[in-house]
């Protein structure tokens, strides 16, 4: 039996459990996780629920945990290197959980009619979105965290709060160390019934390894992705962090040894990481500086990227593109994205972003380790708490308001930057209280035990444990907005073709009847961001501006640094649904512009190169990212010179100052079919925003909304 | 007048400007369409680039060309400087004829070629053969379009003699321009055997070619002759060239 060959089985299970997840999940627009399901008998019966359903504090998180962890249906496959597979969420078991609010422990009800007047996605009691540092993990193992738990418990014993933080830690740990005797004791029964002497002899080493890393720190390349796996699994199950690491560098010192002790060889590597990013989709980055400014690409970057390529899954796998790369590492990533046609690698900009993260007052050393690790965002494993993707402000809605309140081109511009100040200053306000509350009501367990800081000082990361706060605030809508000043700015200051007095009119009629019909055509018919030398492609740059005004170098009320970016995740929908019209002729409610993106037809062309000069534009520039999400065409990626070109479209990009990119290649063909027949193509994989999805699993609207893109945005 | 003492005023017909182009050339380009051509293919895909004067569409409210200055494209052009340094790409005439309009064409070619900016000209080489000695020095990268080497075919099918085209070809090729060379392919009019291998006689007889590319014929341009109030040319395929045609066509002329 070779490794292609259960590679093969492998992939098949796992397209299986996706069509069984949508059968009974329904559509959901998110990552896939690499979640599966338990047995349809299994119940969750969790010890700590008050009368509402709900629970908070560290006692009741723990304790829930663990009893998620000690009664965890095991997953055991003969095929895999890795034991184990996660089937829950706790922090979604609270009643009433909804992805866009969190349940929230506490009432911030006086911030509320203004975070709905601006649309504002609060991140008020959301979790995780920072890193863990794996290093920590793997030099202690279970036992050595919980020795170090307990010994901070001892010199905290007179801090109450630290006390019940670190029982809280305690129980956590004995849940993981528990569960994964429990797998290993799965392992060893499956294997006694297997027949098969290649698979009998995998159960017994997945069974050695997980008995051992129960509580031993991991010593070969396979216990330490066995263990990288177990933490993973923990902490999705705890709140679904996804955040990876350096994964090459993590790796590499397990590699080197086993393989110069004769144990392991590539193959085996290789299918050591294929298993470890099929049993979940965490975010990793391979290359890059390190923090000394040499290139840490290695044999096991190429390993992982060997994997990846085979896995033909979900996959978030960033490559750090720099001037001091090994550029084989790229062109092979390049090579990977044009041939897969999955959307992953992606590929991050080591110069605009080490770069503007020193702005913060940071050292290039420490700019350097803030690697690529979620859907859109950089962070310190180990080192920062940041709530990244998790707070936005909807300046279409901004916009609309200072719209409403306008009567002139002249007005519009200084109620804008009004009411935009008066939205990020309660955001930061909300950023406070989140700060102020969030330990009590979800601690980070889980991700406490991987920083540096949490345990030495006896604080929830959320709450004074991380060594530094670099608090995310995203803008979203930037095209709708730009250009709606831009339209507003051509047609009725420039041209004179339209009145403001007609363009208020039609807006609030959301351009119904003839005549506002004919206002609409008119406005979005004129010169959009993206084009080039337009007036909306200025209202990009001074909205840029304007959000870097309020939030660059700034800190909340409380004193935490804030740092802006362009993003929207998966929110263009919802966030659309809350806006009227707006003068670049949408329409009421109609989705609002994707990331940093310019709108679908911003140019006849559609060219690339437009795309990414505007988004390079755009850049806030101080280490978080406004993304490039780039759609190729069937033609280029079959060009014979594909890969030199995409690779110049990006080497282009980030020496602009672009700072990530994500890549679909569009077969249209076939997402027009799995359009109309989704089960057709339960393996299409697509790049929504910074995630891959399988496209089976959106829902109507969205999988519309990537096909409009992507029909319209191929070159 | 630039500082390069380059014309920027000079106006011109275009068409179009397409960035981030892959094909025209090497590396990402931005294609500038200059409009008229001495040429009435019967394949035609741009036939609205035909006439030299801006027109109007018969069936919609379309207008195809805009007289812009030199100095206006070349804004257009700069925008993806980076793109071309990192690619090994540049600015791509085409039309239409860009040598219609040689005045302007020139210029712009001049002003790309001052900045370092790669100039690739595509052309159907029917111009006398002092515009083409002009465009040698600031051009890079001559497009050349063959089309049929038997004069009464082409004849027929371009509405012009082939010799001035073939003769420009060798000439420009004796004083050293690289050229790509480009056939459009039509089933049933110009991919016989025997017009295929004296292509093939032909281009193998030059010394800087760097490239034959075969464009295969498709039938997108037809629509727009209705469109533009053209009369489709009767003799011209109604169905796009097929895999099994490019197959035949490569065997041929690569082997």
């Amino acid at each position: 039996m070779s490794y292609a060959e259960q590679m093969a089985r492998l992939t098949a299970r796992k397209i299986e459990q996706t069509r069984v997840k949508q059968e009974r999940l329904g559509a959901r627009d998110e990552d896939d996780y690499g979640l599966v399901l338990p047995p349809a008998s299994f119940k969750v019966d969790l010890p700590v629920r008050d009368a509402t359903g709900q629970w908070s504090g560290p006692r009741s998180w723990a304790a829930n945990f663990r009893w998620l962890m000690e009664h965890h249906p095991l997953y055991i496959d003969p095929d895999d290197a890795i034991a184990g597979r996660w089937m829950f969420m706790l922090s979604r078991m609270r009643l009433g959980y909804q992805l866009s609010r969190s349940n929230f422990a506490f009432d911030y009800s006086h911030l509320e009619p203004l975070q709905k007047k601006y649309d504002i996605t609060t991140g008020i009691g959301k979790d995780a979105h920072f890193a863990p540092d794996y290093q920590i993990g793997l030099d202690l193992g279970w036992g050595g965290l919980l020795e170090k738990m307990r010994a901070a418990r001892r010199k905290f014993a007179d801090d109450d709060y630290a006390v019940e933080l670190m029982d809280a830690e305690e129980q956590a740990i004995l849940g993981v160390t528990i569960w994964t005797r429990r797998l290993a004791a799965a392992a060893d029964d499956r294997a006694m019934t297997e027949d098969d002497p290649v698979r009998k002899s995998n159960l017994e080493e997945m069974a050695r390894v997980c008995y051992k890393i129960a509580e031993a720190r991991p010593e070969t390349f396979r216990e330490a992705v066995q263990w990288i796996a177990i933490f993973n699994m923990a902490s999705r199950t705890y709140n679904r962090d996804g955040a990876g690491g350096q994964l090459d560098e993590l790796l590499r010192p397990y590699y080197e040894r086993d393989k110069a002790a004769g144990v392991l060889t590539d193959e085996d590597a290789e299918f050591y990481c294929f298993c470890l990013l099929l049993n979940d989709p965490h975010y990793y980055q391979i290359g890059g500086p390190a923090a000394d400014g040499t290139d840490q690409t290695s044999r096991m970057s190429f390993i992982i990227l060997e994997a990846a390529a085979k896995l033909k899954s979900s996959c978030n796998l960033t490559i750090r593109v720099w001037d001091g790369m090994d550029r084989s590492l790229f062109r092979r990533g390049v090579e990977i994205l044009l041939g897969n046609r999955l959307g992953y690698p992606r590929f991050s900009g080591d110069k605009a972003l080490v770069e503007g993260f020193m702005k913060n007052g940071y050292s290039a050393e420490l700019a350097r380790q803030r690697i690529a690790v979620g859907c859109n965002w950089m962070s310190l494993p180990g080192l920062e708490y940041t709530l990244n993707d998790v707070v936005k402000i909807n300046i279409a809605k901004v916009f609309e308001v200072a719209f409403s309140e306008s009567d002139s081109w002249t007005e519009l511009e200084a109620n804008y930057r009004r009411h935009f100040a008066a939205a990020v200053k309660v955001t930061a306000e909300g950023i406070d209280f989140h700060l102020d509350h969030q330990y009590l009501n979800e601690p980070e367990l889980l991700l406490n035990l991987l920083s540096h800081g949490p345990i030495e000082k006896g604080r929830d990361v959320s709450h004074g444990g991380a060594m530094y706060y670099n608090m995310a605030i995203d803008g979203a809508g930037l095209a709708v907005v730009a250009d709606s000043f831009g339209a507003i700015e051509q047609r009725v200051v420039d041209e004179k073709s339209l009145s403001f007095a007609e363009v208020k009119a039609a807006v609030a009629a959301n351009f119904e009847g003839e005549d506002g019909e004919r206002v609409r055509k008119l406005l979005e018919s004129s010169g959009r961001y993206g084009a080039g030398g337009t007036a909306a492609d200025r209202w990009a740059v001074k909205l840029t501006e304007i959000l870097n005004g309020e939030i660059a170098g700034r800190t909340t009320p409380h004193g935490f640094k804030l740092i802006p970016g362009w993003f929207t995740w998966a929110d263009t929908l919802r966030f659309g649904r809350a806006v009227g019209a707006t003068p670049n002729g949408r329409k009421a409610g109609e989705p609002i512009s994707h990331g940093a993106n310019p709108l679908p037809g911003f140019r006849k062309d559609g060219a690339l190169t437009a795309m990414a000069t505007a988004i390079a534009s755009v850049q806030p520039g101080y280490g978080n990212t406004a993304p490039w999400q780039l759609e190729v065409d069937i033609g280029l990626a079959d060009d014979e010179e594909a890969v030199e070109k995409v690779m110049a479209l990006i080497d282009g990009h980030f020496k602009m100052g672009g700072t990530l990119v994500n890549i679909n290649v569009v077969d249209a063909e076939k997402i027009l079919a799995a359009h109309k027949d989704p089960s057709k193509y339960p393996d299409l994989v697509v790049r929504v925003t910074g995630f891959t999805a399988y496209f089976n699993s959106l829902s109507p609207a969205f999988r519309q909304l990537v096909v409009k893109r992507l029909i319209r945005e191929a070159v | 007048m630039s500082p390069y003492g380059v014309d920027n005023t000079m106006r011109g017909v275009v068409f179009d400007v397409k960035r981030g182009v892959t094909k025209d050339g090497p590396g990402l380009r931005t294609s500038v369409f200059l409009k008229g051509c001495p040429l009435r293919c019967v394949w035609c895909h741009n036939p609205e680039s035909q006439a030299p004067e801006i027109e109007r569409a018969v069936t919609t409210d379309e207008v195809c060309g805009r007289e812009v200055s030199v100095g206006e494209v070349m804004d257009e052009v700069r925008r993806d400087k980076v793109f071309y340094a990192s690619s090994g790409g540049g600015v791509t005439l085409t039309g239409g004829e860009p040598a219609m309009q040689l005045g302007f064409a020139s210029a712009l070619a001049s002003a790309a070629h001052e900045e370092g900016i790669h100039v690739a000209f595509d052309t159907c080489g029917f111009a006398q053969w002092t515009v083409f000695e002009k465009l040698l020095s600031i051009v890079d990268l001559f497009l050349y379009d063959l089309k049929c080497m038997d004069t009464a075919k082409h004849r027929e099918f371009t509405g012009v003699d082939n010799a001035l085209i073939l003769d420009n070809l060798r000439r420009l090729d004796t004083a050293g321009a690289k050229s790509w060379i480009r056939c459009p392919l039509v089933p049933g009019l110009n991919d016989s055997d025997s017009d295929l291998a004296s292509l093939r006689v032909f281009i193998r007889s030059l010394r800087n070619v760097q490239k034959m590319e075969i464009c295969p014929y498709h039938t997108l341009g037809l629509e727009k002759f209705a469109k533009f109030g053209r009369r489709v040319p009767g003799s011209v395929p109604t169905v796009p060239a097929s895999s099994a045609d490019i197959v035949r066509w490569e065997g041929v002329l690569f082997a």
